[in-house]
């Protein structure tokens, strides 16, 4: 039987290609935050011909991947995209605004093609195929190179004839930005020539960009061979000289042929350039015997055994060098070096970090989560041990041993424990990336201008509620530019700067993870939020009139509901919201809105910060035991049968001046006289359940344990309260996902499993089923939630849970 | 993915006693009092009973959930899902067989395990001799030489909703 429980889990070619899909992912994400750096410089007028060269990378590791993967619609993108950066890092056609937009659209396209492959959407056909025809207009639109600058140098014409187009413009641009020319000669020994390449590179970076190397054909025998290298520099001969001394090393600057002294001539840069340009290939294998292997064509072999770096892992808003030195600084200033080497440091520090990070599927962080659990259970049996132990006088030495032990124990376990929740934890820049691309999209379809002001992006957070939480954010801020920023005519005449703000904070506090959105536009207005809601039959005359300004606000998580009669392209079709507020629910988190007319809006999410273990209070439910997440507990008292009301068959009770209605477990969840139907024979039976801890000497028929989520509030009536303890809480298996209020399970020692209570889904379910609603405005309400669910069941999203307000 | 090669699974035990050498492996175990068998390699366990929690609202014929070594497993009576027997009595010889359903394991109650029964070819009826129309989980009759009469199950079509 070994063998077979041996080989489960996924084949091979399985495991290939969730790495092709966690490898493309991470790529496609890198794009997106080179392509939003890129906008960044392009916006200041500048250009950065390293990062177009990334974003070139990433796209050529993302057309080799797809080959490999047979995925046909992402290599055939990824060809025509490659042709375009290709044109872009040759300055056959300009980076501009429009341009930009293409390749964001690529990144969209990419993220849609991944999903398709997966077998979890559609294929984005017709999208690709229109942005295939526009990638094919902007390449016709391509423009000639510059002038013949080159030519004014004493460069040998054999050297000339095998630059590849890349090189030959690198080193136009160099020459038009004013800088100088040197010619390296290096004695490299054959074993070594990889890293003492590097090495060369590396000092060289500081000062200049190494245009291209070539093999002499001379001063080489069968170890060694010499290479002459070009470097365009600002740096004067004696600083370049300096930085790559070395015994094999030969420096001298290239003259123009007219020797005129390149200070007097000033030729007027196109463009301001990043003056510390690094190499543009990575080369870990670079044969130097030939002149094709100078090919771009080696780009392939590089990317297949370097992959490029990883996000950075601090996550923050993607920052980059601006043209650090204007072109007006003389190109023999020699004062860089210092500079150039501090410079050089930052490079090095990201190299290593790709070496000293692994990438681990989150599975295998919860099976570690699973074991941490199970060794929990070992030292609560490991304490009662200790303390029978203790109570026998002869076994005193032997107590006091294992207590120690136990003590010691206790507090590795905590500490793997809090390791492994740190190493789930990832920094929330991750969604924030995505969304800053979203705002620019949205703000340039809408023509508005929308300014993203992000903080707090290194706040860290579980990894699994990074997932869930970028749908909820994407929809706030589509809400937010769509209804709240106002166009900019109407900014300028209410005297608002006419660029809007739209703030994403985030911050930790406590136990919990703030997420602040907030933006500067026209704020929502109550008396129009009423009238939508009183329109849409949401609410009635009677129950509008009693509303705080609160609550109004509150209906915007009504599902169906929406300020617009017809849906812009962005939102208002009356689903988000209340999609929104429903899935940070599921995270356990809680949505919040606070909003003034003609100032703003605010919404602020709040979340635990890790799913993995929640505290909770055992409770005991008709001989049951069950766990409610203590997060969402306000208090438990003890219950009073006599003070129950019932309103239109519905139980209530009043706590502190205030209606609480209450829901009796046994009852919810049909637990009386029903038994599981399995008996158990007096040699197969199951181990008892813990005693019970008595709470105070008379013991009351029951309690209210009331649950909060989101300002709505019921007691649930539980019979016992056990006590409360930390769990690592688990999912349900696949066949029970139907089951509706339960979060999971846990283990509660001895074996037992106890289920743990949604308490937002069991809240919602409780206050839905008030026959209020269902008498007096059903046919309404009907109407509303058959409009929803179907644009709900389209986003996979359970109706039942959209009941949430 | 794993859906796919389930379904491939499902083809008749005639087919897979081929593809087998000839000879396919089934363990065998009582339900009541009817036999029943089901393709070794779907089986990751055989285990003792062990404490489960009913949950709530789920299926009449899910019992509960239990916790093998830290996992999660979903508790299936499957005399409840056949009709044969409305409850299920744990005793000495009461087993929990841990399979591997489509995308997670899941444990299934049997009154008791018998053996491992290596069938041939010829050792195998199609299901069509109950009927022409047999559910999809039924896949065959096992007779091996000792006498015993098996029904051969396959489990993928039970768990697919």
């Amino acid at each position: 039987m070994a063998e077979h429980s041996g080989g489960r889990g996924g084949s091979d070619g399985d495991k290939a290609r969730e790495e092709f899909f966690s490898e493309a992912q991470e790529i496609i994400d890198g794009l997106s935050r080179d392509l939003l750096a890129l906008d960044d410089v392009c916006r200041r007028g500048g250009s950065d011909a390293e990062l177009v060269n990334d974003v070139f990378r990433a796209v050529h590791t993302l057309k080799g991947l797809s080959g490999l993967f047979g995925a046909a619609m992402m290599s055939g993108l990824s060809h025509e995209l490659e042709n375009l950066l290709d044109d872009l890092r040759l300055g056959r056609i300009e980076l501009t605004p429009q341009v930009l937009d293409l390749l964001f659209q690529s990144v969209d396209l990419y993220g849609r093609i991944l999903t398709a492959v997966k077998g979890d959407g559609p294929e984005p056909a017709a999208e690709v195929k229109a942005l295939l025809a526009a990638l094919g207009q902007v390449a016709q639109q391509k423009g000639g190179g510059g002038g013949s600058v080159i030519a004014q140098y004493e460069l040998d014409p054999g050297l000339l004839a095998v630059l590849t187009e890349y090189e030959e413009h690198r080193l136009r641009t160099n020459l038009q930005a004013g800088l100088s020319l040197y010619r390296m000669r290096v004695q490299f020994q054959l074993a070594t020539i990889d890293s003492a390449l590097d090495e060369l590179k590396a000092k060289t970076r500081p000062h200049g960009e190494i245009i291209t190397f070539l093999p002499t054909g001379e001063g080489g025998d069968a170890e060694s061979v010499e290479l002459e290298i070009l470097v365009a520099s600002r740096a004067g001969l004696s600083t370049l000289g300096a930085a790559v001394a070395g015994p094999n090393v030969t420096i001298e600057e290239v003259r123009r042929r007219d020797a005129a002294p390149p200070l007097k001539q000033s030729i007027p840069p196109p463009r301001p350039t990043a003056s510390e340009m690094p190499p543009q290939r990575l080369p870990s294998v670079a044969p130097p015997i030939g002149a094709e292997t100078m090919d771009t064509g080696d780009l392939a072999s590089d990317v297949q055994t370097s992959r490029p770096p990883p996000p950075p892992a601090d996550g923050a808003t993607p920052s980059f060098a601006p043209p650090a030195h204007t072109p007006s600084i003389p190109p023999q200033a020699g004062l860089q070096g210092p500079a150039g080497a501090r410079d050089q440091q930052p490079r090095e520090l990201t190299l290593r970090s790709v070496t000293q990070t692994v990438r681990v599927d989150i599975r295998k962080l919860d099976h570690l989560m699973n074991i941490v659990g199970e060794l929990a259970i070992v030292r609560s049996a490991l304490a009662r041990l200790s303390e029978r132990v203790r109570n026998d006088l002869e076994l005193r030495e032997l107590a006091t041993s294992l207590n120690r032990l136990h003590r010691s124990f206790e507090r590795h376990l905590a500490q793997m424990q809090n390791g492994i929740l740190e190493v789930r934890m990832v920094p929330l820049g991750q969604v924030f990336d995505k969304l800053a691309r979203i705002v620019r999209q949205i703000s340039r379809e809408h023509d508005k201008q929308v300014n993203l002001v992000v903080t707090g992006a290194e706040t860290e957070i579980d990894k699994l509620l990074v997932e869930e939480l970028s749908d909820p954010l994407m929809h706030m801020i589509r809400n937010a530019i769509d209804h709240g920023i106002e166009d900019r005519d109407e900014r300028m005449r209410v005297g608002k700067p006419p660029v809007g703000t739209i703030a994403l904070n985030a911050f930790q506090k406590g136990n919990h993870v703030v997420i602040e959105v907030e933006d500067d536009g026209k704020g929502m207005d109550p008396a129009v939020i009423l009238a939508a809601a009183l329109r849409r039959g949401l609410v009635t005359e009677a129950e509008a009139r009693e509303m705080s300004a609160k609550d109004v606000l509150g209906l915007v998580f009504q599902p169906g509901f929406t300020t617009r009669d017809e849906a812009t392209s962005l939102s208002g079709r009356g689903v988000g919201m209340d999609i929104v507020q429903t899935n940070i629910a599921k995270l356990g988190g809680v949505v919040d809105i606070t909003s003034e007319v003609g100032i703003g809006t605010k919404m602020t999410i709040t979340l635990p910060i890790t799913l993995a273990i929640i505290s909770v209070l055992i409770v005991e439910v008709a001989g049951r035991t069950f766990c409610m997440p203590l997060a969402s507990i306000e208090e438990a008292i003890v219950f009073d049968e006599s003070l129950v009301r019932t309103f239109e068959g519905r139980e209530v009770m009043t706590q502190r001046g205030q209606t609480l209605p209450i829901a009796r477990l046994a009852k919810l969840f049909q637990l009386e006289g029903v038994r599981a139907g399995v008996y158990f024979n007096e040699d197969a039976k199951t181990p008892a359940p813990p005693e019970v801890r008595s709470v105070g000497s008379r013991r009351p028929k029951g309690y209210v344990v009331i649950a909060t989520v989101a300002d709505r509030r019921v007691g649930f009536v539980v019979d016992r309260l056990v006590g409360q303890q930390d769990i690592v809480i688990k999912a349900l298996g696949k066949s029970l996902k139907k089951v509706r209020g339960f979060a999971g399970a846990t283990e509660l020692g001895d074996q037992r499993v106890g289920l743990v209570l949604d308490a937002a889904a069991l809240i919602a379910e409780v206050l839905e089923r008030s026959p209020v609603i269902s008498e007096a405005r059903a046919p309404q309400l009907g109407h509303a939630e058959s409009r929803t669910g179907e644009s709900m069941a389209a986003r996979g999203v359970a109706l039942k849970e959209g009941g949430l307000a | 993915m794993k859906a796919l090669t389930r379904r491939s699974e499902g083809r008749s035990a005639i087919q897979r006693a081929d593809e087998i050498g000839k000879r396919a492996e089934y363990l065998a175990f009582m339900l009541g009092n009817e036999a029943y068998a089901i393709d070794i390699g779907t089986i990751v366990e055989i285990l003792k009973p062990l404490p489960i929690t009913e949950v709530p609202r789920a299926d009449p014929d899910v019992v509960g959930v239990m916790s093998v070594r830290g996992r999660l497993v979903t508790v299936l009576d499957l005399k409840r899902r056949f009709r044969l027997a409305p409850t299920f009595t744990m005793d000495k010889k009461s087993r929990i067989l841990l399979v591997d359903a489509v995308d997670e394991e899941i444990g299934l109650l049997v009154d008791e395990v018998l053996q491992v029964y290596r069938l041939s070819e010829s050792e195998i009826e199609p299901p069509t001799v109950l009927g022409a129309e047999q559910p999809l989980h039924v896949v065959g009759i096992g007779r091996p030489p000792d006498g015993a009469v098996l029904m051969l199950l396959d489990l993928a079509p039970l768990f697919v909703e």
